[in-house]
C-alpha cells in the first residue's frame, strides 16, 4: 500500500493571460484558474500508482478560498483526502514561507501514517521558481529528486524506487530508498480519462480547511508576508533582442549577399 | 459495482438545462445535470443579450446579485442598414434600463450553474452523454463517455425516471429518442460567427457615446452579410464588443464564401472599419442557431423524456429570443417533471402536459406567428440586398434637399424606388410581409 501526498497550486491559465503594458502586472480579470499543469502530472501519477499498488492519496494546497475548486478537481484523480490551507495570515508567502507552511502541514498529516511518496510539480507556471518542492524536502529531511520523467519500478517490500530524471546532459537513472520527494516533468504521466464515479465524488467533495491557528501549530513569524524575505519589485516581459539585417535582392546581387552572410557567420565563429 | 440512479437526469448545462435544474433542485428532486464542457458556459455561444424578465423566473433577486453575470444594460437598441456607400441608423434610446443586458456566455452560464449548485443541483462536468437507454419503449437513463470506475472500463450508465434533453442545436439524443427524424437540413439552421473585440482603453465609451450605465445593441442589415439572407449584430460589453454575423447555412454554402471571409468583408465596410479601428480579437467562435421553427419542431416529449431549449429549436431570431425561450421551456419541463414525480407516472400520458404548457405559452404562439418568416426571408433576398441600399439612397436625397424645390426631391425619391424595386415590387413586399403576421 502506497501512501501518497500530492501538493498542488491553483494558477491562472497562462495560455490566456495578457500583461498590462502600463503596469507590467498580469491581467487576471476573466482569466480562468486551473491546476498548475505540472501538478496535474503529479496527480495523474498518483492516480496510476494508487490503482497499481493500492493505497491512498492526500492532496494539499495553499491559496485563497477559491482554491477549493482546484482541490475538488484533484478528487477526480482518486484522492482520498483534500486539504486547503487558507488564511489571511498565509497570504503573501514567498517560496520560503510556502515550503515552511506545507512542510509543517505534511509533518502533521503523517504523524501516524507516514507518506512513502511526496509528489510536486517541477514548477508552477505562474512563478516558475521550482523551489517549493525541494524546500519542503529539506524541511522534511527526505531525499529530493527533481525533474522526474519516468518511474521504472517501485518495490514496496524493499521500499525502493527506481526512476529517471532529466538533466541538461541527459537522463539519470536513480535508485532511491522511500520515502522520497519527487518533482514531476510533463512526460511523467498522462492524464487519466477518469471514470464517472470519480467525477461524481469530486462534485460532492469539500476540502478540509486548515487555518493559521490550527490544527497545525505554526510559528507565526514564519508564515505569509512576515515569513517572506522575497519582495517583488517589478514584473515585466523581457524583450527579445534580435538584430536583423535585411538585404534587398533587387539592389544587391545574390552572390554579394551570400558572401556577406558567410562573412558574418565566420565573424560570429558559427562556421 | 456502483450504479447511478436519479429521479431526473438533465443533459446539457446551458440556460434551458440549468433553469430546469434550478427549479427541480429547489423542490429537492434528486437531479443530475451532465455537462460536456469543463464548466457550464465553457462551450456555449450566443450573440449577447439576455432579458431580466426571464432570468428573474429562476433568479428572483436578479439583477441585484453579487458578482454580476452580465455586461452592460441595453439602453440603446436599434438597426443599422448597410448600403455600399454608407449606413442609416434607427435607434431607440432609454435613459435608464434594467430590462435587457449584454452578456458573455462563459460568465453568464457559469453564474447560473453556481446558483444551481447553491440550490443543491448536482452537476457532472467534462462528461458527454453518448446515448440514451431505452427499456420497453421508455427512456430510462443515459450512457456517458466515461468509464464506470478505474476497474470497470465499460461506459457508465446513469438511470433516471425522466431524462430532459437540453443538449443544444445538434440534438443527436433527441433523434435517438425518436422524437425527431434525421438530422436537420442546412436551410433550417443559421451559422453565426462571432468575435469578441477589445478596443484601445476608453475608446469603447468614446466611439459609442456610452458611460458605464449604458450599453448598445444593434442589429446590422444589408451589405454587412454581402447581401445574403441573414443579419449581423454589434453589442457593447463592459470592456469589449461582441460583433458577429448569422447567415442561413444553405445560402452560405451556395455563396462559396468561407465564414471568416464574410466577417472580414463586413469589417472592411467603411463604417465598421472606422468603428473597429485598432480592435484586438480576444475570442472567435461559431455556432449554429436552430431556426427550423414549428415545421421542424420535434415531438417535445416521449415516455420518460422531454426536450427543451435549442434542441427543440425554440428561438425567435427577429426578437433575439433564444435564451429567454430556453429558460421558459426549462421551467415548463421542470413543472411537468414535478407533476410526474408526484403521480409516479413517467409515461407519455403525464409528460404530455409539457406540450400543453408549451402550447399555452407565448413561445408557441410566437412560433406560430413567425412560422413562415424563414421561408419569406430565404425567398425574398431583396430584404437584404435592395432595401438597405434603397433606404440609404432615400435618406441621402432627403438630407441633401436644401437649395432644391422639395417637390422635385420627392419625385427623385420615387424615381429611386421605381428604379431599385419598382412600386409594384415594394407594394407586393409590404403585403407579403403583412400577410406573414395576419
Amino acid at each position: 500500500m502506497l501512501n501518497i501526498l500530492v501538493s498542488i497550486k491553483q494558477v491562472p491559465d497562462t495560455t490566456n493571460i495578457r500583461i498590462n503594458p502600463e503596469t507590467g502586472t498580469l491581467i487576471r480579470e476573466g482569466v480562468p484558474s486551473i491546476i498548475n499543469p505540472y501538478d496535474v502530472v503529479a496527480l495523474s501519477l498518483a492516480c496510476y500508482l494508487k490503482n497499481q499498488f493500492g493505497g491512498s492519496i492526500t492532496v494539499i494546497t495553499m491559496g485563497p478560498p477559491q482554491a477549493r475548486l482546484a482541490l475538488k478537481e484533484a478528487m477526480e484523480f482518486g484522492a482520498d483526502r483534500i486539504i486547503l490551507l487558507t488564511d489571511r495570515k498565509f497570504a503573501g508567502a514567498d517560496t520560503l514561507a510556502t515550503s515552511y507552511t506545507l512542510a509543517e502541514t505534511i509533518k502533521y498529516l503523517e504523524r501516524e501514517n507516514p507518506f512513502h511518496l511526496y509528489l510536486f510539480g517541477k514548477q508552477a507556471i505562474d512563478g516558475d521558481t521550482a523551489q517549493v518542492g525541494p524546500g519542503v524536502a529539506a524541511r522534511l529531511k527526505v531525499p529530493v529528486i527533481t525533474y522526474v520523467t519516468k518511474i521504472e519500478n517501485i518495490d514496496l517490500k524493499e521500499k525502493i524506487i527506481i526512476l529517471h530524471r532529466k538533466t541538461e546532459k541527459g537522463v539519470e537513472i536513480i535508485k532511491a530508498k522511500l520515502p522520497v520527494l519527487i518533482t514531476c516533468e510533463k512526460d511523467l504521466a498522462k492524464s487519466p480519462f477518469v471514470p464517472l464515479s470519480e467525477i461524481l465524488k469530486a462534485v460532492k467533495s469539500e476540502p478540509e480547511i486548515f487555518a493559521a491557528d490550527g490544527p497545525v501549530k505554526f510559528e507565526r513569524e514564519k508564515l505569509g508576508l512576515k515569513g517572506s524575505p522575497t519582495q517583488v519589485k517589478k514584473v515585466f516581459t523581457p524583450e527579445l533582442k534580435k538584430d536583423t539585417l535585411i538585404y534587398d535582392l533587387s539592389t544587391t546581387s545574390i552572390d554579394e549577399v551570400v558572401m556577406k552572410i558567410i562573412h558574418i557567420l565566420e565573424e560570429k565563429k558559427i562556421i | 459495482m456502483e450504479s447511478y440512479s436519479f429521479d431526473v437526469v438533465i443533459v446539457g448545462g446551458g440556460p434551458a438545462g440549468l433553469a430546469c435544474g434550478i427549479k427541480l433542485a429547489e423542490k429537492g428532486v434528486n437531479t443530475l445535470l451532465i455537462e460536456r464542457g469543463r464548466f457550464c458556459g465553457s462551450k456555449n455561444l450566443f450573440g449577447g443579450v439576455v432579458y431580466t424578465s426571464s432570468i428573474k423566473e429562476i433568479v428572483p433577486e436578479f439583477p441585484e446579485v453579487s458578482q454580476s453575470p452580465v455586461e452592460r444594460p441595453v439602453t440603446e437598441e436599434g438597426y443599422i442598414f448597410f448600403s455600399t456607400k454608407g449606413v442609416v441608423k434607427f435607434f431607440h434610446t432609454k435613459s435608464d434600463s434594467q430590462e435587457a443586458f449584454t452578456a458573455l456566455r462563459a460568465r453568464f452560464d457559469a453564474f447560473l450553474s453556481e446558483y444551481a449548485l447553491k440550490k443543491g443541483l448536482l452537476i457532472a462536468p467534462k462528461t458527454k452523454v453518448v446515448d440514451i437507454i431505452l427499456e420497453n419503449f421508455k427512456v430510462s437513463g443515459v450512457i456517458v463517455d466515461r468509464p464506470r470506475s478505474f476497474k470497470d472500463l465499460r461506459p457508465a450508465e446513469v438511470k433516471a425516471k425522466i431524462v430532459i434533453l437540453a443538449e443544444g442545436v445538434n440534438r443527436l439524443l433527441t433523434e435517438k429518442a425518436g422524437l425527431v427524424k434525421g438530422p436537420f437540413k442546412p436551410e433550417e439552421v443559421v451559422l453565426a460567427i462571432k468575435e469578441v473585440l477589445q478596443l484601445p482603453k476608453g475608446e469603447l465609451e468614446k466611439r459609442f457615446g456610452l458611460n458605464e450605465k449604458k450599453g448598445l445593441a444593434a442589429e446590422l442589415i444589408g451589405e454587412i452579410t454581402s447581401g445574403l439572407p441573414g443579419t449581423g449584430f454589434l453589442y457593447t460589453n463592459t470592456n469589449t464588443l461582441s460583433f458577429g454575423i448569422g447567415i442561413f447555412l444553405n445560402t452560405l454554402v451556395n455563396s462559396n464564401l468561407k465564414p471568416y471571409e464574410i466577417l472580414e468583408r463586413a469589417k472592411a465596410h467603411p463604417y465598421l472599419h472606422e468603428l473597429l479601428d485598432g480592435a484586438e480579437i480576444l475570442e472567435y467562435g461559431a455556432h449554429l442557431i436552430p431556426e427550423w421553427g414549428l415545421q421542424g419542431l420535434p415531438k417535445l416529449y416521449g415516455n420518460g423524456v422531454m426536450v427543451v431549449g435549442d434542441a427543440a429549436g425554440l428561438v425567435n431570431p427577429l426578437f433575439r429570443e433564444g435564451t429567454n425561450l430556453a429558460i421558459y421551456s426549462g421551467i415548463m419541463a421542470a413543472e411537468t417533471a414535478l407533476e410526474a414525480l408526484e403521480k409516479g407516472d413517467f409515461s407519455e400520458k403525464t409528460l404530455k402536459s409539457y406540450e400543453e404548457r408549451f402550447k399555452e405559452s407565448y413561445i408557441y404562439k410566437d412560433l406560430l406567428l413567425f412560422k413562415n418568416l424563414k421561408k419569406f426571408l430565404l425567398n425574398n433576398r431583396q430584404i437584404f440586398e435592395t432595401y438597405p441600399n434603397l433606404i440609404y439612397e432615400i435618406f441621402s436625397l432627403y438630407f441633401s434637399a436644401q437649395g432644391q424645390y422639395k417637390k422635385e426631391v420627392v419625385r427623385e425619391i420615387i424615381r429611386t424606388i421605381k428604379r431599385k424595386r419598382g412600386l409594384f415590387g415594394v407594394l407586393k413586399d409590404i403585403i407579403n410581409l403583412g400577410r406573414l403576421f395576419w
